[in-house]
């Protein structure tokens, strides 16, 4: 009983961060229509980041965070304004393809620039821990934790209450509702790409907290980002923050109890399943 | 270039391919029989990508699946390899029909993320079978002999193509079109359209296992990692779209040109290599969009503006 | 379009065979991609022995001294462009004598095309048992077999006090690990030390927070992981964060390299793992001097300091050397006879190989103490002191 305890406090805190991995995806998707399969480059990046910020100067991971975050969104609206934005209305999966073709070219920069060797971020309280309830619970796992719900409810209060926010909201609606806004489209893609770009950076700078980070996280790391956007669905944040602590328990369930080499087989066999019967998410409307 | 001509080269190119084992070094027979089976690939998800339309990631799916029936036969049961490459092929068309039909319900981003999720889960399982190996892989029998596996690749390829070609003026090819274009008006229309999308994922799953069975007899070693490889189904995809998803012969022409330049990249700058070939993506997709087989028709109309004009019509 | 680049191609390939050397050794090696890592020490260490062995005249064919020459491509960590790679190498480069990749299942493929083409291969980078077990003729390799990896670790387990009484076996589902874990498995049930969990995981987990949970649940004595170095790098800090004090726990690799202590801090201490090769004085060699000496120059070429893959890649590299002057021959056939007869000292360890063609290296079991690598337990026993058990992580 303490350790299906244990191992469900263990599912929902890497929840969050599953969580905050897909929020960034699922707003570009969401929005501007484009499955980016550079995603999980993008948080790889982030984790570079912030463990150059750790070991170069000193700072603390949770203090990089925001400097990740700021990186990554430049870079992000650099990546939409002068690449995606050309490609944008072409047939949906040459947007797929190029964000496949960026993959790559992050990927291997990342290896040259970087080195393939294991990075961790480990600041000194990284092993501190507490006891809830009998369970042990790691401080840095709830920071991480409290980060990512603190981002989304920002992400939430921004895209529903600020002029900007109801313009990109627009934007998924249809391309001509932003133009009443007032806002150039082809800003406002690169500022939603940018502001993706920059979850996909936060989630990075917490990831290498709680794991090694070398050049080649990125693939993996966007296909739990898929998995937990189908299981959420796209039209909420809040869903999102649904869909990753859902996979995250079941996660941690499945390789207890059924063994750790089952744990793909159960989060994208819900995947494929949740698809095929409410493709708009568990959570989402029916369509 | 008229269609009498475009068949004249075809055959020339097949009588090159058929006879480069009397001229050419082992390694271009071994570049042959890689670019024939991308080739096959490129060709098989042109199928159910370039002519109806549904972006497959699952197609890995049925490549894996055919190398596994091969692996499987040859390893497991010692049985002769033709055998093998029947049970992939059953095993690929079966899970064309159970899957394909919820799946193929599904359109644009959604049906590639749950073929996507696909191909993961099949990895994912496959790694857990004693039959096939689990994680470990299979090795199978040596077999020597590249020329057989040459002959077989390009024999593979020309019926895909020939498919292909059938397709593109039957009225099967027609409902596939027009689901392509508008699958509600399709249905209005008449057109079957779950059986004809099933079909056509059950097409492209019979190609597709052949060539990945073909490759893993070559190839004597398979692993999940390998067989379901998410990277060669994007490559399927990518060699279609460069050569010109919906054509005859684009997406051989695209696996062609893609394969000759990964290969001399892997053998010459090879830390480069990767780099490059992720550029070559990106531009390819945002200068040519509708692949060579557009390139080369409308190039001489507009000379550079051409790819002024692509991005003209896409960008926002 | 397509015949021109296939010109193009041609060319490029037929302009590489005009620099041919006397002789030319090639290697397939991960130099980018998930297992560069590893990767780098098999291209460094092929060209750093490479380029010893030519200051020091070259290799000695009849009358006459011939200098070596190394290809290496970069197989991109994509097993299929590797075994494409090596088929080039023997068929278009005319290359008699092969070096190998690193990882099992890349030697397993791998090894196929030496067989095919009856040209050796010397391997210091797979250690499974398959990939020796298939009758194969043309394939050596340098490292000792996988699953004798945790035999010196369990015959220390007997002597620790108090001994550890209860093991947890985890292992990742790739060739090599299988193969530990299946030796392992046998040596643990000679002892009285009870296995009370035997877990296989997938190679593509970073979380492993269920499989602590159950291990401190369960309060088990000693845990021994066969996992990749990423694995063990979360498997460690995961522990921390849990706070889970197993009185010991050992991994296949990591330990022995510097960038996983550098990469840990002082999280690394108390580990224990093993590895074939320590850089000791003691290990004479003809080009190198001794293996101590391999390793500061090393570290001086190319910054980082050499693990037992860049001592078992040298060791590969002088085999061939020593297999072609005993042969005196330049014939692949021959020189797989020679290979296959050889015995000599360098600075790996003694080469000489068994009837299936691998070697066997006692391992010594390696402890990270105050960040340092200590060997503790060899062939000849204790070593130096074990730090047993460690101190739990509130209390470091």
């Amino acid at each position: 009983m303490q350790l299906l305890w244990q191992i469900l406090v263990n599912g929902v805190l890497l929840g969050g961060l599953y969580a905050l991995m897909a929020l960034g995806l699922v707003l570009v998707w969401g929005v501007l229509n484009i499955v980016n399969l550079a995603h999980g480059a993008l948080i790889m990046l982030g984790a570079y980041v912030c463990y150059y910020f750790f070991t170069g100067l000193g700072w603390d991971p949770f203090a990089a965070l925001p400097v990740a975050m700021s990186l990554l969104f430049c870079l992000g609206y650099l990546i939409q304004r002068w690449v995606l934005n050309l490609v944008i209305r072409a047939p949906m999966f040459n947007s797929l393809l190029v964000t496949f073709g960026l993959e790559v070219v992050i990927t291997y920069l990342a290896q040259l620039l970087f080195s393939a060797d294991f990075r961790t971020v480990n600041p000194s309280y990284a092993g501190a821990n507490f006891s809830f309830f009998g369970a042990t619970v790691p401080w840095v796992r709830v920071l991480a934790f409290g980060v990512a719900l603190a981002l989304t409810f920002a992400l939430w209060l921004f895209l529903d209450h600020t002029r900007i926010g109801r313009a990109i909201r627009a934007t998924a609606q249809n391309l001509v509702a932003a133009r009443l806004y007032g806002v150039n489209p082809r800003q406002l893609y690169a500022l939603t790409f940018g502001i993706g770009a920059a979850l996909a950076g936060a989630a990075g700078a917490l990831y290498g907290v709680v794991s090694q980070i070398n050049p080649y996280i990125g693939a993996g790391l966007t296909g739990k980002s898929f998995a937990i956007a189908i299981i959420g669905g796209l039209e909420k944040s809040l869903y999102v923050l649904v869909g990753g602590l859902f996979l995250g328990v079941v996660e941690a369930l499945t390789a207890l109890y059924i063994g750790p080499t089952y744990t793909d087989v159960v989060s994208f066999g819900i995947l494929v399943l949740v698809l095929i019967v409410r493709p708009t998410g568990l959570l989402g409307r029916t369509a | 270039m008229k269609p009498a001509l475009k068949f004249i080269f075809a055959a020339l190119v097949v009588g090159g391919f058929a006879t480069v084992p009397s001229w050419g070094s082992a390694v271009l027979v071994q570049f042959g029989i890689n670019a024939l089976i991308l080739a096959t690939l490129a060709q098989s998800w042109n199928i159910i990508g370039g002519y109806t339309g549904y972006p497959s990631f699952g197609n890995s799916v049925f490549y894996g699946l055919g190398g596994y029936g091969v692996a499987i036969a040859l390893v497991q049961y010692q049985l002769p390899s033709a055998v093998g490459l029947i049970l992939g092929v059953v095993l690929a068309v079966l899970f064309a029909f159970l899957l394909g039909l919820p799946v193929l319900r599904l359109r644009g981003h959604y049906f590639a993320i749950a073929t996507l999720g696909l191909t993961e889960v099949m990895t994912a399982i496959v790694s857990n079978l004693d039959i096939a190996g689990r994680n470990v892989g299979l090795i199978l029998p040596l077999a020597k002999g590249d020329t057989l596996f040459l002959e077989l690749s390009l024999a593979l390829l020309v019926v895909t193509t020939l498919a292909v070609a059938w397709i593109s003026r039957s009225r099967f090819g027609f409902g596939l079109i027009a689901i392509r274009e508008n699958e509600v008006a399709a249905a209005v229309m008449g057109v079957n359209t779950t059986l004809y999308k099933i079909l056509a994922f059950a097409l492209c799953a019979v190609f597709s296992a052949l060539a990945g069975g073909i490759h893993a007899y070559w190839i004597t070693y398979l692993d999940p990692g390998s067989a379901f490889d998410v990277s060669l189904n994007v490559r399927m995809i990518i060699m279609a779209v460069f050569g010109g998803p919906g054509t005859i012969f684009g997406p051989a022409l695209g696996a062609f040109a893609l394969a000759a330049i990964s290969e001399i990249l892997a053998s010459k700058i090879t830390s480069l290599a990767s780099i490059f070939f992720g550029v070559v993506i990106v531009v390819a997709i945002i200068f040519m969009p509708r692949g060579v087989a557009d390139l080369a028709q409308n190039f001489r109309r507009f000379g550079w503006r051409y790819f002024q004009e692509n991005i003209k019509a896409h960008r926002v | 379009m397509k015949t021109r680049l296939l010109c193009a191609l041609v060319t490029l390939l037929l302009s590489s065979k005009l620099s041919a050397a006397p002789i030319e050794l090639g290697a397939s090696v991960q130099l980018t991609g998930q297992f560069a890592n590893t990767g780098r020490y098999y291209g460094d260490a092929y060209q750093f022995a490479v380029d010893k062995i030519n200051a020091a005249g070259g290799v000695k064919v009849g009358n006459s001294r011939e200098k070596l020459s190394l290809k290496i491509l970069d197989s991109q960590s994509d097993v299929n462009l590797s075994v494409r790679q090596y088929v080039q190498l023997v068929s278009q480069d005319k290359i008699n004598f092969l070096l190998g990749p690193f990882a099992s299942d890349f030697a397993l493929a791998d090894s196929a095309i030496s067989e095919k083409y009856n040209v050796p291969m010397i391997q210091g980078g797979g250690a499974s048992d398959q990939i020796f077990s298939r009758g194969y003729k043309f394939i050596f390799g340098t490292l000792p077999p996988a699953t004798d990896y945790f035999q010196s670790t369990i015959d220390l387990m007997s002597q620790l006090k108090p001994a550890p009484t209860t093991v947890a076996l985890l292992y990742a589902d790739d060739a090599f690990d299988v193969s530990v874990a299946e030796g392992t498995r046998k040596a643990v049930g000679k002892t009285p030390v009870k296995t009370v969990l035997d877990q296989r995981y997938s190679s593509k987990a970073s979380d492993f927070n269920s499989m602590l949970s159950l291990i401190k649940n369960q309060n088990v004595d000693a845990i021994l992981v066969a996992g990749h170095e990423t694995e063990i790098l979360n498997f460690i800090r995961q522990a921390k964060s849990l706070n889970v004090n197993p009185k010991m726990y050992s991994f296949t690799v990591g330990v022995p390299s510097a960038d996983f202590r550098a990469a840990l801090g002082s999280d690394a201490n108390y580990a224990f793992g093993m590895t074939s090769w320590v850089p000791s004085p003691a290990l004479k060699d003809e080009y190198f001097v001794n293996a101590e000496q391999f390793a500061n120059e090393y570290k001086k070429r190319f910054g980082y300091e050499p693990d037992y893959h860049a001592a078992s890649a040298v060791a590969d590299v002088e085999a061939f050397v020593k297999a072609i002057e005993s042969a005196n021959s330049l014939d692949p056939v021959k020189v797989r006879d020679a290979i296959a007869k050889l015995d000599f000292d360098s600075l790996y360890g003694r080469i000489r190989f068994n009837t299936a063609g691998q070697i066997n290296l006692p391992q010594t079991v390696v402890q990270i103490q105050k960040g340092k690598l200590v060997a503790i337990y060899g062939p000849k026993g204790l070593l130096e002191k074990p730090l047993y058990p460690m101190p739990d992580w509130g209390k470091r």
